[in-house]
């Protein structure tokens, strides 16, 4: 069965089944389902704008109607997202009627809808401008001019409402009465006067603002921060998974002309997110930024700043390092993946040295929808492999007692910063650090580096692999943009480092 | 091997001097009749509205420039010339662009830009001359690109005329 027709809450236990049939194909639909999931299951396409799987179904929009014929009644035409399944039913989408009166709603929901696709974000992801093209007349008939609304009403931090264009479907009404479970939203007025409007036009508040945008089938909710930064169609879509947090959301990440990271949405994944994500994620990116990148290898220069060499040389240097001192401490950070962290404990027993993950502080983010309050997407996936989890202050604790302390992962350098700032990021100063990071670490003063090798690495956004989420499930992280040239993927330059090591025992 | 056997010339070719008075009693003639040879860059061929030369954009009576960055053009150009990033205006209308730039070395001229407008704000120009030191330099920008709207005029009448036939 595809994921399409599952619904978020509460599965029941025994699933009941019967059989109708769509477009003359006989399909077991699901009778806790409306008509228009057996219309998905059937592989019919059905136009719907306040249906919305995630949500309960409400039927203000009437754009989802198909004919329906049951037992010895005429077939009538009903509302797909409302009708219940039941046994024995024939339901027909293409017939005149039905299309007939599909083309009259789409006129009247057209009717105020203003023609401004070229400067609407939503352009070439609207489900209203597809189904207008597919269906819809090339003139209006109305002879009234279109209402004026507020274009530009401020609801909070996240999200700017475009009256006009409202479709009144109500999604967003229910998304925040349903997901966060804080209704904020509702709809004002009466007739064509009707508005979305927040009480007292407070604006909005929680974690979960992001997904209106994303609900609303036409561009009437917008991110202010995506806002006319780009078209849709110019965006590269990868389905990824969300690193803000030990949920691990499924997540497209969109990505303008193989550069910056502009947009990232929830994917559905009916065990892990459903259809939403929350805000940490959703605008987490900054931490994507290809600006102020730690590129190939760099070395503390002897009067002040860096000296840049080749990733190569910049290994062979760290070998070195790791092999002269005693037992080497190797702090890995949250945001590896199972692979990698696989190959750094291979590498951890070749030079006999203890590896740990840094074991985040929970934030005050944590809520009953979807964010744990756990930064660290991988801490259960390296937890399992074997990595010992150490909170910051633990690690510079532990770190005093090795003199060469390998700190490799994205973020690494920031999160021990969250221990007391000593050496480098809360780092012992006498002991030799070698930072594997995607940051571009402080500049050294005058001679006094803290770090003694700095190599870059592809960010989660510039590398394929897996982690595994609070509950035990494995999803996978892909490769949404090449990493910046002179950097090298995790696995390989792990790879290589234990072939170097390797060589060097060989050698002795 | 082989051996290629050249031909024995005639006495009349062997003279040669026949042939020369040919040639220049050609000459001679041509001398009289009138050029064809038009001197460019100095004397410029004649533009009308129909001659579909590099595209501008249109800046309005008003002042501001038509585009509203729908990138309709970007996704039109066959030859991905056109690159366009929007930002927002305080105008009425929300949009306008940030960045267009069109790559002059890219652009073949096809007009696909102008048709793939919904604002008539894109028109092919009767310039046609492109020549620079550097391939950056025919990376045009907004500022080389822009021409009021009253420039383009023959342009916009004609395409309109065109536009409405069907």
């Amino acid at each position: 069965m595809s994921d399409l027709t599952k619904q978020t809450s509460g599965e029941p236990s025994t699933i009941e089944r019967v059989e109708i049939t769509v477009n003359g194909q006989t399909v077991q639909a699901r009778t806790d389902k409306p008509l228009i999931q057996a219309c998905v299951q059937a592989e019919v396409e059905v136009p719907h704008y306040c249906y919305h799987p995630g949500l309960t179904p409400e039927g203000s929009c009437r754009i989802c109607q198909v004919e329906v014929q049951q037992g010895k009644m005429p077939a009538r035409v009903m509302v797909a997202c409302r009708t219940p399944v039941m046994p024995g039913m024939v339901v027909n989408t293409e017939t005149e009627n039905a299309h007939d009166a599909r083309r009259e709603c789409l006129e009247f929901l057209l009717k105020n809808h203003p023609l401004d696709c070229p400067i609407c974000d939503k352009a070439g992801e609207c489900t209203l401008q597809d189904y207008s093209f597919a269906e819809g007349q090339g003139e209006g008939r109305s002879v009234e001019p279109r209402r004026k609304l507020e274009k530009r009403k401020d609801l909070g931090d996240v999200i700017l409402l475009d009256q006009e264009r409202c479709i009144l479907c109500t999604r967003c009404v229910r998304f925040m009465e349903e997901v966060p479970k804080s209704p904020q939203l509702c709809v004002a007025g009466r007739g064509s006067h009707s508005t979305i409007e927040t009480w007292n036009d407070t604006p909005l508040s929680g974690n979960y603002q992001g997904n209106l945008a994303d609900v609303c089938p036409v561009g009437a909710l917008t991110l202010k921060s995506f806002r006319f930064k780009a078209r849709v169609w110019n965006l590269t879509k990868t389905a990824s998974s969300c690193g803000e947090c030990s949920r691990g959301c499924a997540t497209t990440v969109e990505v303008l002309r193989k550069g910056e990271v502009t947009r990232i949405r929830p994917r559905h994944d009916e065990d892990v997110n459903g259809w939403w994500i929350c805000d940490t994620g959703r605008f987490a990116l900054d931490a994507f930024s290809l600006a102020d990148r730690l590129v190939g290898t760099l070395l503390p220069s002897a009067s002040r700043g860096w000296d840049a060499t080749s990733v190569e040389d910049g290994l062979q240097i760290a070998s070195d390092m790791l092999t002269t001192g005693d037992k080497p401490l190797i702090i890995a950070s949250p945001w590896l993946t199972q692979e990698e962290g696989g190959e750094l404990l291979a590498l951890g027993q070749k030079i006999n040295a203890q590896v740990a993950f840094v074991s985040t502080a929970s934030n005050d983010l944590a809520d009953d929808v979807l964010h744990t309050g756990d930064p660290g997407p991988n801490r259960r996936g390296l937890s399992d492999l074997g990595l010992k989890a150490m909170t910051a202050e633990e690690i510079l604790h532990t770190a005093s007692e090795h003199s060469t302390v390998l700190c490799i992962g994205e973020r690494v350098g920031r999160l021990l910063g969250e221990g007391e700032a000593e050496g480098f990021n809360g780092l012992p100063t006498g002991a030799r650090v070698l930072l594997f990071d995607c940051e571009l670490p402080e500049a050294p003063t005058e001679g006094n580096s803290p770090i003694d090798i700095a190599i870059g690495l592809p960010s989660s956004v510039e590398r394929v692999g897996h982690w595994v989420n609070i509950d035990g499930l494995r999803r996978n992280i892909l490769q949404a943009r090449p990493a910046p040239a002179g950097v090298w993927n995790t696995l390989r330059l792990l790879k290589h480092l234990h072939e170097l090591l390797t060589n060097r025992e060989v050698q002795s | 091997m082989v051996v290629v056997k050249r031909r024995e010339l005639t006495f009349w070719e062997r003279i040669y001097l026949p042939e020369i008075f040919r040639g220049l009693a050609i000459t001679f003639k041509k001398m009289f009749e009138p050029r064809v040879t038009r001197q460019y860059p100095e004397e410029t061929l004649p533009t009308t509205e129909v001659t579909r030369g590099q595209p501008r954009l249109v800046v309005k009576d008003d002042g501001n420039i038509a585009c509203v960055s729908c990138g309709l053009c970007e996704a039109a150009c066959p030859a991905y010339a056109i690159t366009i990033d929007g930002q927002e205006t305080e105008r009425f209308i929300e949009r306008e662009p940030e960045r267009f730039e069109i790559n002059m070395l890219r652009c073949i001229l096809c007009g696909f830009c102008e048709e793939a407008c919904p604002k008539e704000a894109i028109f092919m120009s009767d310039e046609l001359e492109l020549a620079d030191t550097t391939r950056q330099g025919l990376v045009y920008d907004m500022k080389r690109l822009e021409r009021p709207a009253s420039t383009l005029k023959p342009r916009i009448d004609y395409v309109r005329r065109i536009n409405e036939r069907w």
